[in-house]
C-alpha cells in the first residue's frame, strides 16, 4: 500500500542548500522535476529522490520583458520575487532528467536575445530565486 | 435485491481514506495537502488494482482550495500530475460540505452514461491550515491568522439578501431539536439527555476506529474530570451549551481529510475487484431557509426521491445507516425521515445505545462527524469510504458485526444541499 512521505519540505529544504532534487521512477527509468511521487510516464509509485545537479540545457526561450503587466487583474508571477530583475520564460531541461520545463532564464535582453536563440540548446546555470516567503525557487541564468 | 436506477450499472471497486488528523498532529508532519491527495488516490488506486492509466475521468471535491491552499484557483492540473493522472478530464465540484458526495454522484454518472469505464472520484481539504499565498504548500499557518477565514454565520450568509440561511447563526443546530419536541412531545431535558447519549455512542465507535479524529471515549474523559457518571459529566459545564439544545460535544470536529473512492461500469467490476458494491441510486436536493424547518425537509425531500423507485423497499431492511451530523439533531431527524429508526422513537434508541456499532441499528460506526471528524469537501467521500469497508467486512475494529449489504449514506452540506446514495451487495 501506498505510504504517505514528505515530498515538498525535502525539495525546498535542500534547494536552501544548493541542491535541485527531482525523482526517478524505480521501474521506468523516468526521471521528473519538480519532483513528485507518482511516476508520470508508468504510474508507478516506486520513486527515489535524484540530485539533478546545477545545469540545465536550455531547449527554447520565449522572450518578454517581465517588468511589463497587463491590467492589475493580470499581474506575473514575479510579485513575490524578491529581486526585481527582470528575466523570460525557458523550456529546458536537466541532463539527468528525461522531461521538459518551464522556468524563469535570466540575463536574457533585447540586445543579446537574437544571439542566444540562434546558439540554442545552451547551458544555463541554476539561480536559486528568493521569493519573499522565506524560500528559494529554481530560475536559470545564460552564461556571459 | 433493490433495482439499481442506472440505464448502465455502476460498482465500486476501490476505496481509500486517510487518517482524520490536523497538520498539527506528529502522524502529518511536514506534509501538505498534495501529498495526502497523492496517498488517497494511489491507494484507491491499488485497493482498485487499477493504474492511473485505466482511470478515464477524475471528479474533485474541495470547497475552500482558495483559501487553504494559497489563493490557488482549481488546481486540477497539479493533483492530477501527483496522482499519475495528467491529461485526463477532471471536474472540480465545490458545494460546501455536500461536494464529496455530489463528486461521488457525479462519478458515477460519468459512468452510467456510457461516456466512461472507470472514474475516480477524490478529495482533499484543509480547514484548520492554510498556507499562504507567497509560500509552497508545506508552509502551512493555523487558519485562524487568515484574515477573513469562513465561520458559518458569515459564508453561509444570503448575500443576495443579507439574511439568515444555510447553517448560520444555528439555524441547523436549533430548528431539527425544536422540531422533535414540536411534534414528538418529548421535554427539552430528554432532547439534551438524547443528543448527550448520541455523542456518547458516536464516541464509543470512534475508540473503536483508529482512523478516528477524536478516541478517547466520554466515559473515560468523565473519570479523569472526577465524575463516575458520564452522564452528569456530558451535563455539566465541562460540556457547555454552546446554542440552546447543542452542547460543544454535539457540534461537528474538523480536520484534514483525504480520500478517494472508483466506480466502474459494473460489467468489468469482477475484473478489478472481488467483492465489488452496486450502487443503487441517488438523490440529492438543495433548498433554503425561506421556509422553516428546511433542513427537515429537504430529508423528506431526498427520502421520497430516492425510495420512490423502489419496489417493497422497507427501510427497516437497511443494514447500516452513514449520516452526516453537524451536530446532533441531524443524526436524529435524518434516521428517523429515512425510516431507518421508528419516527419520534428514535431518541430511545440513542439513550439506550442501540446506534453503536455493535449494536442493533448502528449509526456511523466510524464515529461519524462528533468524532471521526469532518473535513468539507471530503467529507462526504469519507462517508462513503466507510459504508464500503463495513459492506466488504473490512472496516476492522468498528466492523458491524453482522452482513452489511444494504446500506444508506446520507449527506449535507452548507445548510443547502442534501444528499441521499443506496448501496448493496448484490455479488
Amino acid at each position: 500500500m501506498y505510504k504517505l512521505r514528505p515530498i515538498l519540505k525535502p525539495y525546498y529544504d535542500n534547494l536552501e542548500k544548493g541542491k535541485i532534487l527531482g525523482m526517478k521512477c524505480a521501474d521506468c527509468g523516468d526521471v521528473v522535476w519538480p519532483p513528485l511521487p507518482t511516476c508520470q510516464k508508468c504510474g508507478s509509485t516506486n520513486l527515489d529522490w535524484i540530485d539533478l545537479g546545477t545545469e540545465a540545457v536550455i531547449d527554447e526561450i520565449r522572450f518578454e520583458d517581465s517588468s511589463v503587466a497587463g491590467d492589475y487583474t493580470f499581474r506575473k508571477a514575479d510579485e513575490f520575487f524578491v529581486s526585481k530583475e527582470p528575466y523570460c520564460i525557458c523550456i529546458g531541461h536537466f541532463p539527468k532528467g528525461t522531461r521538459q520545463f518551464h522556468a524563469a532564464l535570466y540575463g536574457v535582453t533585447e540586445a543579446n536575445k537574437d544571439q542566444l536563440i540562434s546558439q540554442l540548446p545552451i547551458t544555463a546555470d541554476a539561480e536559486f530565486i528568493q521569493l519573499d516567503g522565506g524560500f528559494k525557487s529554481v530560475g536559470f541564468r545564460v552564461r556571459a | 435485491m433493490l433495482k439499481q436506477k442506472f440505464a448502465r450499472p455502476v460498482s465500486v471497486i476501490g476505496t481509500s481514506s486517510l487518517p482524520q488528523r490536523t497538520f498539527d498532529d506528529p502522524e502529518y508532519k511536514d506534509l501538505s495537502v498534495y501529498e495526502l491527495w497523492a496517498a488517497a488516490c494511489n491507494q484507491a488506486m491499488q485497493d482498485a488494482g487499477v493504474k492511473p492509466k485505466d482511470i478515464d475521468k477524475v471528479v474533485y471535491s474541495q470547497m475552500a482550495n482558495f483559501v487553504t491552499c494559497g489563493n490557488v484557483m482549481a488546481p486540477v492540473g497539479s493533483l492530477e500530475e501527483w496522482a499519475g493522472l495528467a491529461g485526463k478530464p477532471i471536474t472540480h465540484i465545490e458545494q460546501a460540505c455536500a461536494g464529496g458526495y455530489l463528486a461521488f454522484n457525479e462519478a458515477v454518472n460519468s459512468v452510467a452514461s456510457g461516456k466512461y469505464d472507470i472514474v475516480m472520484c477524490a478529495g482533499i481539504e484543509s480547514p484548520k491550515h492554510f498556507n499562504a499565498r507567497n509560500q509552497p504548500a508545506y508552509m502551512l499557518q493555523p487558519i485562524q491568522k487568515y484574515d477573513g477565514w469562513w465561520s458559518p454565520g458569515r459564508a453561509l450568509f444570503d448575500t443576495a439578501y443579507s439574511r439568515f440561511d444555510g447553517v448560520s447563526d444555528n439555524l441547523l443546530t436549533e430548528e431539527q431539536g425544536k422540531y422533535y419536541i414540536k411534534h414528538y412531545g418529548i421535554d427539552e431535558k430528554t432532547l439534551d439527555d438524547t443528543y448527550n447519549a448520541m455523542a456518547i455512542n458516536l464516541r464509543y465507535n470512534a475508540s473503536h476506529n483508529p482512523r478516528a479524529l477524536a478516541r478517547t471515549p466520554y466515559s473515560e474523559i468523565a473519570k479523569k474530570a472526577g465524575y463516575d457518571d458520564v452522564m452528569a459529566y456530558m451535563r455539566s459545564k465541562n460540556n457547555p451549551k454552546i446554542t440552546q439544545y447543542i452542547r460543544k460535544s454535539g457540534s461537528v470536529l474538523h480536520n484534514v481529510e483525504a480520500g478517494a473512492i472508483i466506480v466502474c461500469s459494473s460489467d468489468i467490476a469482477k475484473k478489478y475487484q472481488d467483492h465489488p458494491i452496486t450502487v443503487i441510486d441517488h438523490a440529492e436536493v438543495s433548498n433554503t431557509q425561506r421556509f422553516p424547518f428546511c433542513f427537515h425537509q429537504m430529508n423528506v425531500d431526498v427520502r421520497d426521491a430516492l425510495y420512490g423507485g423502489q419496489d417493497n423497499f422497507n427501510p427497516d431492511d437497511l443494514d447500516l445507516m452513514i449520516t452526516t451530523v453537524m451536530t446532533s439533531g441531524e443524526q436524529l431527524d435524518s434516521a428517523e425521515v429515512f425510516g431507518y429508526l421508528p419516527e419520534g422513537e428514535g431518541y430511545k434508541y440513542e439513550l439506550d445505545g442501540r446506534t453503536r456499532f455493535d449494536a442493533d441499528k448502528p449509526i456511523n460506526p466510524h464515529g461519524g462527524d462528533l468524532s471521526f471528524g469532518h473535513g468539507f469537501g471530503c467529507a462526504g467521500i469519507n462517508m462513503l469510504s466507510e459504508a464500503i469497508f463495513q459492506m466488504r467486512g473490512t472496516a476492522g475494529t468498528d466492523q458491524v458485526p453482522k452482513p452489511v449489504n444494504d446500506v444508506l449514506v446520507r449527506g449535507m452540506g452548507g445548510g443547502h444541499t442534501t444528499v441521499g446514495i443506496l448501496l448493496e451487495n448484490q455479488d
